[in-house]
């Protein structure tokens, strides 16, 4: 090293050090780029008010990038850049359980039915579908014009041995027997005892029959679950491990990339039956930094309002307002009972707490009333809601009343709510329940964080007193809420609520073919249901979404459903 | 003299290999014996008895503890780490190999900027040893240093992608650009402490005799520190640089997570918090073996530079 190259060096290192204080000194004074107005105060130096401040001035820059950049830009290419989650199975139809899963796994696949944008059952494979014999056999119509991602044309046949794999006892799928159990056949061919399901007969190529053990309102909306996608023998038979890797659907996209934790990169099924996707890719970026920075830096169409930002973008201070686009999902929260164990084996205790807690200043206090307060248990959005239906409002006195009533007035044995979380203190809207019990009742609930697994366990096993929880909508329809959540066979129904007046509209309503009388009956199993209180529902969830503007087309029904075909992105610049 | 070196490496590899056993059944014994079953976490809300048998079955989480532990050592010599149970059935090397490649990668680029800005800072400031200048500069490294990584992880993006408009947030693998501004992040923290190790070694070498030599032979100041003080005082850097070598292959939780890098780190949390049994395992494997290897690396190097530690080390082992 010669002594000049030294000099330099130590000039480089001096220079560098001036770059990088200069640019501290910037970032912690509040970083004004000094090519604009805002001469802003110098941030706070807690971290999470200069948060707050950063949104403010962040504003300011991308305004004016966003006009140079509009058209070389993410909005110059016909390709969707979005969020996605890792996929937490496989892209075999009938393993997934999950949401992020099933999310691509429609885009991939397609069974006889699907799902449009307002969550009607249309027709994907089957062309149409007649009923018979009371509702207990289904004939439906293939169209001859479908094809697998590799040119395969579909038939009755795929479709029959699709529904059979799932059923196949060395798949162990875990969603079979609450989808399909209802075909006859399913669960011998499930427990091994036969080699077919009886219940599915391919009538020609494209006619096929399938019987049910008796009669179900709702299994057309059950065949729209990523369980009765059709999947194609000929690749699982070639490569039985390798296959959903990249698998041969028949739905609108194919897979390009997938990298676990990285990304996964969707292109068109030209030929899809149904109108072929206008994108040229779909991107789901499942790494990278925070959404909404790379929102805000042009790098992605679709994100999410960060908590602490929900309130600037609701108010419409923030610059992210205008392209803030709430979307309700099928989803509930509630806080659940143990109708067995005391103190909520007495209905009144129920009662009394569900009349305790004032969503509505939960709501507007913590969530800035961007939830939806839970007037039921079916979503608004959901096929079958009523406004009708209506839950225990707030009211301390009558609250305390009904405490006093019960026969724990006098003593009352110690009451745990479970959540599922781990460390740190329990979700804000849980203590403020509990400070509102505490209140109204003198009662005092402690919460009690468990992790996730454990948490499922003890629910199964009945074991929770008492427990904050969700469900989200599997199909389209109220039996998934009023069903599966509280009918006494069900095993969903954690907290071992019974009711013969519930499983008896239940029972009814499963067999109607009319709509309208089948959700009066679900309306009205649902309102005995809140009477009794074996369940708080306390909010419906709203989805915060970003959408670029020149996204169009982009739908969030609140479920699962193949919904990307659908995108067009404006190119025009406008 | 080699013989005794050649002996003493193969003593201490033998060494390691109770070392790994005892930490593989440690790790294995904490896994199988917490609460958290990977089959409840499989199937949440649709918990099924049945099916969760046959799943144990087919991952053998049915089978005697023993039994599981000796099946998996089989299986390990076979070079076969499992499967993950989270991403569905993708073998545990397909799910952790391109990380490890992702951190190591980054960890390589943070190690170069650590070194390539620490070593002529820490020169600079023993050279400027008794000005205010040494203590500003060493002073300023240790403000960065103390700033927290999920501070600088969350400020930086902010200023350098949206307000700057330099760099974009999207990862787009490890050679792009936008990998600059978390390997920066990541190596802030690290710039003090080379600085200022290379600012001990610096004064203490300029105190040796043979820079007196040096310097009463009538060489040019700078010929001096070039040639006679940095070199020497470079010696000692290879034990930090030797240190770090294992850190190279393991994950920065915070940058990874911040940054939304598919790294080891954001990995090994969500294995963890997935109860992806065979990936954390294989994970702590991977790591125990790397130090283990990393520290007889060093101890062999050591005795290159320095005769005496040779000497010592092959009499005492």
């Amino acid at each position: 090293m010669s002594n000049r190259t030294l000099g330099l060096m130590m000039g480089a290192v001096a220079l560098l050090i001036v770059a990088v204080a200069v640019v501290f000194v910037l970032v912690l004074s509040g970083g004004d780029d000094g090519d604009e107005e805002s001469p802003r105060a110098a941030a706070p130096t807690e971290a999470p008010d200069r948060e707050d401040a950063d949104t403010g001035d962040a504003r300011d820059s991308s305004d004016t990038r966003d006009d140079g950049r509009a058209v070389s830009g993410i909005c110059g290419e016909n390709r969707l850049i979005t969020f996605g989650d890792d996929p937490a199975t496989v892209f075999d139809p009938i393993q997934v359980g999950d949401a992020s899963t099933a999310e691509y796994t429609a885009e991939i696949f397609g069974g006889l039915v699907t799902l449009d944008l307002d969550l009607n059952v249309v027709p994907d494979i089957a062309e149409r579908w007649e009923i018979t014999d009371g509702g207990r056999v289904y004939t439906f119509f293939l169209r001859d014009d479908v094809v697998f991602h590799n040119g395969r044309r579909v038939t009755a046949d795929d479709v029959k041995y699709s529904l059979e794999r799932a059923a196949d006892p060395a798949n162990f799928s875990p969603t079979v027997l609450d989808y399909l159990g209802d075909i006859v056949g399913v669960r011998d061919k499930f427990n091994g005892s036969a080699d077919e399901i009886s219940g599915v007969q391919v009538i020609d190529e494209y006619t096929l029959r399938i019987e049910l053990d008796e009669p179900i309102s709702y299994f057309i909306q059950q065949l729209t679950y990523t369980i009765a996608y059709v999947v194609d023998r000929e690749q699982i038979e070639q490569d039985p491990d390798g296959w959903t890797r990249n698998p041969n659907g028949t739905g609108p996209f194919r897979v390009k990339v997938f990298r676990p934790l990285e990304e996964i990169v969707l292109i068109p099924n030209d030929r899809y039956h149904l109108g072929p996707p206008k994108l040229d890719e779909v991107v789901f970026s499942l790494s990278g930094g925070s959404l909404s920075t790379r929102f805000q830096n042009d790098e992605i169409h679709i994100a999410i309002v960060p908590a602490v930002e929900l309130a600037g973008v609701l108010s419409g201070e923030s610059e992210l307002s205008e392209h803030y686009r709430p979307a309700p999902q099928l989803s509930i929260f509630y806080i659940g009972f143990n109708v067995n164990q005391p103190p909520f084996d007495d209905p009144l205790v129920r009662q009394a707490f569900a009349h305790a807690i004032n969503r509505e200043a939960i709501n507007e206090v913590l969530f800035f009333d961007a939830a939806i307060v839970a007037d039921g248990l079916v979503p608004p959005n959901l096929p079958g809601y009523s406004e009708s239906v209506s839950t225990y409002p707030y009211d301390p006195e009558r609250a305390a009343e009904l405490l006093a009533q019960s026969r724990y007035a006098d003593e009352m044995p110690r009451i745990i709510l479970t959540f599922s979380g781990g460390g740190g203190d329990p979700p804000d809207n849980l203590q403020a329940y509990q400070q509102q019990w505490r209140e109204a009742l003198g009662v005092e609930v402690e919460i009690e964080a468990i992790e996730w697994s454990a948490y499922l366990r003890e629910l199964r096993r009945g074991e929770l007193q008492m427990y904050s929880a969700g469900w989200i909508a599997d199909y389209p329809d109220p039996e998934n809420f009023v069903g599966k959540l509280f009918s006494s066979e069900s095993r969903l129904n954690h907290g071992g609520y019974a009711n013969d007046r519930v499983d008896a509209l239940l029972a009814e309503a499963a067999t109607l073919q009319d709509q309208e009388a089948r959700y009066r009956l679900y309306q009205e199993a649902e309102q005995i249901i809140i009477d009794d209180a074996p369940v708080i529902p306390t909010f419906w969830t709203v989805r915060h979404y970003l959408v670029r503007e020149c996204v169009q087309n982009f739908v969030d029904p609140g479920t699962i459903v193949p919904k990307y075909r659908y995108i067009e992105i404006d190119t025009s610049g406008e | 003299m080699s013989q005794g070196l050649a002996g003493y490496v193969i003593r201490r590899l033998l060494w390691t290999v109770p070392v790994i056993f005892l930490i593989s059944v440690f790790v294995f014994l904490l896994l199988r014996l917490a609460p958290q079953d990977p089959i409840d976490s499989l199937l949440g809300q649709r918990y099924d008895d049945e099916i969760a048998d046959r799943l144990r079955a087919k991952y053998g989480y049915d089978r005697p503890l023993h039994i599981q532990y000796l099946k998996y050592v089989q299986n390990l010599f076979q070079g076969d780490l499992g499967v993950s149970t989270r991403h569905g059935d993708f073998s545990v090397a397909e799910v952790v190999i391109p990380k490890i490649r992702v951190s190591a990668g980054m960890n390589i680029m943070a190690m170069i900027l650590i070194f390539g800005i620490g070593v002529p800072i820490g020169v600079y400031a023993a050279l400027v040893r008794g000005s205010f200048l040494d203590p500003l500069v060493i002073g300023f490294w240790l403000l960065v240093d103390a700033v927290p990584v999920f501070i600088t992880a969350v400020v930086a993006p902010w200023f350098f992608a949206l307000q700057l408009g330099w760099v974009d947030l999207t990862y787009e693998g490890v050679i792009h650009p936008n990998i600059i501004l978390p390997v920066f992040v990541m190596a802030l923290p690290g710039v003090a402490g080379v600085a200022r190790l290379m600012r001990a070694s610096v004064i203490q070498v300029s105190s040796e005799d043979y820079v007196r030599t040096a310097r009463a032979k009538g060489l040019r100041e700078r010929t001096v520190v070039t040639s006679h003080v940095v070199r020497n005082a470079l010696l000692p850097m290879v034990t930090v640089v030797g240190l770090s070598l294992p850190g190279l292959f393991t994950g920065t939780l915070f940058v990874e997570l911040l940054f939304g890098i598919p790294g080891i780190g954001r990995e090994a949390l969500l294995a963890v918090l997935g109860f992806d049994f065979d990936v954390v395992l294989g994970l702590v494997l991977f790591g125990s073996i790397l130090f283990v290897l990393a520290n007889i690396l060093i101890d062999i190097a050591y005795g290159f530079i320095d005769p005496r530690i040779r000497i010592t080390a092959a009499r005492s082992v």
